[in-house]
Parts: C-alpha cells; structure tokens; sequence
C-alpha cells in the first residue's frame, strides 16, 4: 500500500530562475511522486522562519524527483526561492482533490501566469492517455511564458497570448479559447482568478465542461480551519454535506484546500 | 532521564498526558491532522464550535496574513448541532486523544441546550464554551465582555453538565480578572484564555476591508505579550486551572505561559506553519525541565515572579 499525504524534509535537488522571479525548484521526493495526482499541491514551510506555510502546486512528479513552479510575490516565496541544492525543505502533501479527466479526448488546458505550475502533470498524463491536449498558455510577455518547450515535447499543441504581443496573440488567453477550431470535450484551467472567471463563460458558451483549479489564501491547506472557502452550488457531489442554514441560497461554502482546489465551473457561485 | 518527565496535566476531571491542546476552530476534528500529527502525542483537540443551528459561515474572503500573525473571520461555518450529533461525534471515538466540545450561541438557552446534548456524548471528554467569538457581529463576543452575562451563561450551562467546563475568555476587555472570576464562581473547571483580538485590514489599492466580515480575529506571535499578560492576570484571580494560548510557536513561548500561570496550552495558528509543531514543544518541555532537574511541568506553573526569579542559570533557548 502507498503512503499517503504527510509532512517530510526533502532535499533540494536544482533550482532554476525561469523569468525574473519564477523559480523552479525540484527535490528528491519519491514517496510524494508516487502519491502525487495531477492538481495536487503542498503546504512548503517557509525554512527561513517566516511564518505560516504556503501552497504551491506540484508542478513535476516524476521518478524520485518532484518540482514545484512559483512566482517570487512575498516574504514567504522569496525564503523558498532562496533554497540551494542540498538545502533541505519541509513539505505537507500532496494536498487537495486534483483533476479529474478519465476518458477525455480532446482536452483545451487553460493557464495563465503561474497557473501554469498546475497543469504540468495533467497534460503528460492526457497525452499518455492518448488525448489530443491543447495548452492555451498566457503571460504578460514571452519570457513569462516560462517552460512553454516543455509542453510541446510532451505532446502538447500550444496556442499562445501575451499582453503586449511579445509572442502569439496579443490580449487574453481564453479569446484564443473562444475561436478554437475544433470543440473540446473537456476544459482544464489554472490562472488569476478574472481568467478563470472568463475561462468559466467561454467554455459555457462553447458548451463544454471546465474544471478550474483554485487559488485562494490558506491557512491549514488540510482542511481544519475553513478560512479558504468558494461558495459552491449545494447540489456539488464536492459540496459539504451540511444541513441548510438559514437565509441560504443553494450554495454552500467549501474549502478550496480540501473538497477544492479543482472545481467544476458550472457549480462555483461566485 | 528525558523520559521520566511528568507533562501531565489536570484540567477539571479531565486527566492528560500532555500539556498540549489544538486551539478550536485551528485543527478541524483532528481527523484532518492525523496524517500529518500523531494525535496519540498531543494532549487535546477542542473541536471546532458548533452552534444550535447551522451556520453558513461569513462570506470571503476569510483569512488575512498580517504581521507576525494573520486575521481570520470564519464566521462559525458549521452544521448545527442536530446534524453534528447524527453525523460527525461518533467519529471522534476512535482518536487516540481526548476530543473537546466546543460551545458557541448567542443566547443563554442556546448554550445551555448546545451543551447539554453535546455532554451527553460518551465521545466528548469535556466542554469548551466559546462565549468570545469575534467575527460574528458584537452579539458572540458579548457574553465574555460583561462579567454578569459571564456568569449567568456559565451558571446555566453548569447547570446541565458535570463534564469538565472550559470556559474560554476574550482579550478584548478591560478587566481580564474580573470576567475570570466570575466564571470561576460560576462553577468553570478551567479558563482558556485568550480568544482572538478584535482586528482590522484594509486593501490601499481597492480601497476595500481585507475580510469579507469586515472585521476579524488577530492571532499569531502578535499577540502573544498580550495574551501572557491575560494569563497572568487571570492566573492571580482564580484558583482553577488555565489552558493559556495566543501565538505559541515553540517550547520557549509555551514557557511564557507556564510561568505566567497556565496549567495547559493551546497550539492554533502554529499547526498552519508547520504541523510538527505540537510534538516538538512536548519534546523541548522534557528538556527544558530535565536540564533543570525538575521532574514534573506543574512544578514551574505560576513561578514567575518580579520579587526573585529562576534558581536555575540561563542556558539558553530551548525552541
């Protein structure tokens, strides 16, 4: 039987600087690897002594090594982006429900930014399954559209858009999602959350299921504090179970670390 | 020896092995922990509180990181009693540390009714009542402000339950002692003190309060001067044991606590950094009082003193 989520030191393995501030950081981590499933993420401890932990995404798993993919944007993740290798790491996970896309042929991934850090694992996993994967990638401009090689040696065909059209379209992402020639069966996004929202209505519009990958501060990441909720349509096989309170209006609050951080668009209410 | 360290604790009639307990409202039911603390190692979880009534909880966002500590405003998201009975207490029977009920209403019929149900369950050890809840309105936090409301709500959850009676007392009043007091004669086993401080933040750039209640609950490091001072107010009013929390971190702070007068702690916001935590404050508590030759935590609980302090030399840190 595999070992499931704990919290373990890890050693530094590498550490890349994709773009200014995007840091790459990979770690020996076999028994996260082999528990990891794509969507998941963890709760990195700050190993300066600032506090709380942070979550990140688990951008690479694979073999003994995993990764994690992140933007330089406070006190926390500059302590993180100071790692060496042979430093050690202290790490909770792997977190949270991941992706869901058995039997998808045709898969449109979404990312924006850092989201990109999300979708890693679940394109390689659709491409061995046979899929045709699509990365919709955005950034502010081409150098922020960090490790875009990766996906295409993977298999992925990449559409790309970047603010000031450095590379590909110029303006946002999921306008390239809505002129797609061929119709996905199944939308898979991670981005800011004005992408997501804009990822949410086009693929309605096209008529397509989407699974958003969340982001929202934590505190726990494990599912003991409800600081980190998105209300959610009651009726969500992910919706807790929680009797009716008054003044309700069919949505309850989840927890984007627990029954989250994937969820179907189309029973978020926000 | 290490090992021989006595870190038990008596808390009413509860008897615990370790001094420890996972503050309300920070640990879930400790189910969501488990894979991350051995729960056999920690004295207490104090659930999260649970009210008469579901409870939708407020509205995002919830959580603020602030310095050296954060703001949350949960809202006491939960799903009332009724359903917390039928469907979540059995499952606490099978945690290898003792499981709190935790308490919170906006009346004093409400407490009383909460409570009685919720001691009836074999699997609940003993009550904590949550009279000072910050974020939901001026109506939860009410009954901790007011050293008459204090008693008449503690007084009538007495009433319904010879479980052992937590009673956990906010920081944001003038005089600490007093509500402490009252609760003590009242017939409280034991003060957790403090809640959270009342606290505020505001976005520069959107020009818009940080949480979405507006208003949250200060806790962390920040607070921790003050909470020891609560404590040790508290400590020199009442004669029934205290759990004294507010952003400990390690051996040294829960120490703070101890000589301060606390019999227990409570570990919250600390289990967010690192889940780790708990089990190191244990182990650093034996060391600390093994390299000191004392053989039990109770012989340091209150020891602080302006008059003459340690008979010990400094040697350190211990966490």
């Amino acid at each position: 039987m595999l070992a499931g989520p704990s919290v373990r030191d890890v050693v530094v393995l590498d550490r890349t600087e994709l773009a200014p501030g995007v840091v790459l950081l990979g770690f020996y981590a076999p028994e996260l690897v082999a528990v990891t499933r794509p969507g998941q993420f963890v709760m990195a401890i700050p190993p300066g002594g600032e506090r709380a932990a942070t979550a990140l995404a688990i951008y690479e798993a694979q073999g003994e090594r995993a990764s994690l993919l992140f933007f330089v944007c406070g006190a926390r993740t500059r302590e993180l982006a100071e790692l060496r290798p042979g430093d050690t790491l202290s790490l909770t996970g792997p977190l949270g429900n991941g992706f869901t896309f058995a039997g998808a042929r045709d898969v449109a991934i979404v990312a924006g930014g850092v989201g990109i850090a999300s979708v890693l694992l679940p394109a390689q996993m659709l491409v061995e399954q046979g899929a045709r994967v699509r990365l919709f990638y955005g950034a502010r401009n081409v150098d922020f559209l960090v490790d875009r090689e990766r996906f295409a040696t993977a298999g992925c065909e990449l559409c790309c858009a970047t603010d000031d059209g450095s590379l590909g379209h110029r303006g946002f992402i999921t306008e390239l999602l809505a002129k797609a020639e061929d119709k996905p069966d199944l939308v898979l996004a991670c981005g800011p959350s004005p992408m997501l929202r804009a990822t949410a209505f086009v693929a309605s519009e096209l008529g397509v299921p989407a699974q958003l990958a969340l982001e929202e501060s934590f505190a726990c990441g494990v599912g003991g504090c409800w600081g980190c909720v998105v209300p959610l349509d009651r009726a969500s096989a992910q919706a807790p179970k929680f009797p009716k309170p008054a003044g309700e209006d069919g949505f309850v609050y989840a927890r984007v670390c627990k029954e989250g951080p994937v969820f179907w668009a189309h029973e978020l209410r926000w | 020896m290490v090992s021989d360290i006595d870190l038990s604790v008596t808390i009413g009639k509860l008897e615990l092995p370790y001094p420890t307990l996972m503050a309300s409202g920070c640990y879930g039911s400790g189910e969501e922990f488990e894979p991350f603390a051995d729960l056999s190692q920690i004295g207490a979880v104090v659930l999260k509180s649970v009210t008469r009534a579901p409870r939708l909880g407020n509205p995002m966002p919830r959580l603020v990181a602030t310095p050296a500590g954060m703001l949350n405003a949960i809202g006491l998201q939960n799903p009332g009693i009724d359903w917390y009975l039928e469907n979540e207490v059995a499952k606490f029977a099978k945690r290898p540390c003792a499981m709190i009920g935790s308490v919170a209403a906006f009346s004093v019929d409400d407490y009383a009714y909460v409570t009685e149900r919720l001691a009836a369950r074999d699997e609940i050890a003993a009550i904590e009542l949550n009279i000072s809840c910050p974020n939901v309105g001026s109506e939860g936090e009410t009954f901790a402000c007011d050293p008459d409301l204090t008693g008449r709500v503690v007084r009538a959850v007495r009433a319904v339950t010879d479980k052992t009676l937590i009673v956990k007392l906010s920081p944001n009043v003038t005089d600490i002692a007093a509500i402490a007091a009252e609760a003590e004669s009242a017939g409280a086993d034991a003060l957790a003190v403090i809640n959270t401080l009342r606290g505020m933040s505001i976005d520069v750039h959107a020009w818009k309060p940080r949480l979405g209640n507006v208003s949250g609950g200060l806790s962390g490091p920040a607070i921790r001067p003050v909470a020891v001072l609560a404590v040790y107010e508290a400590a020199r009013a009442v004669s029934i044991p205290i759990v004294g929390q507010g952003g400990i971190e390690n051996a040294t702070d829960a120490l703070e606590f101890f000589l301060a007068g606390a019999s227990a702690i409570a570990i919250g916001t600390a289990n967010f950094t690192d889940p780790r935590i708990p089990i190191r404050i244990v182990d650093e508590l034996r060391a600390y009082l093994a390299a000191r030759g004392l053989r039990s935590l109770r012989d340091i609980v209150g020891k602080a003193n302006v008059g003459f302090g340690s008979p010990f030399q400094y040697e350190g840190d211990v966490g």
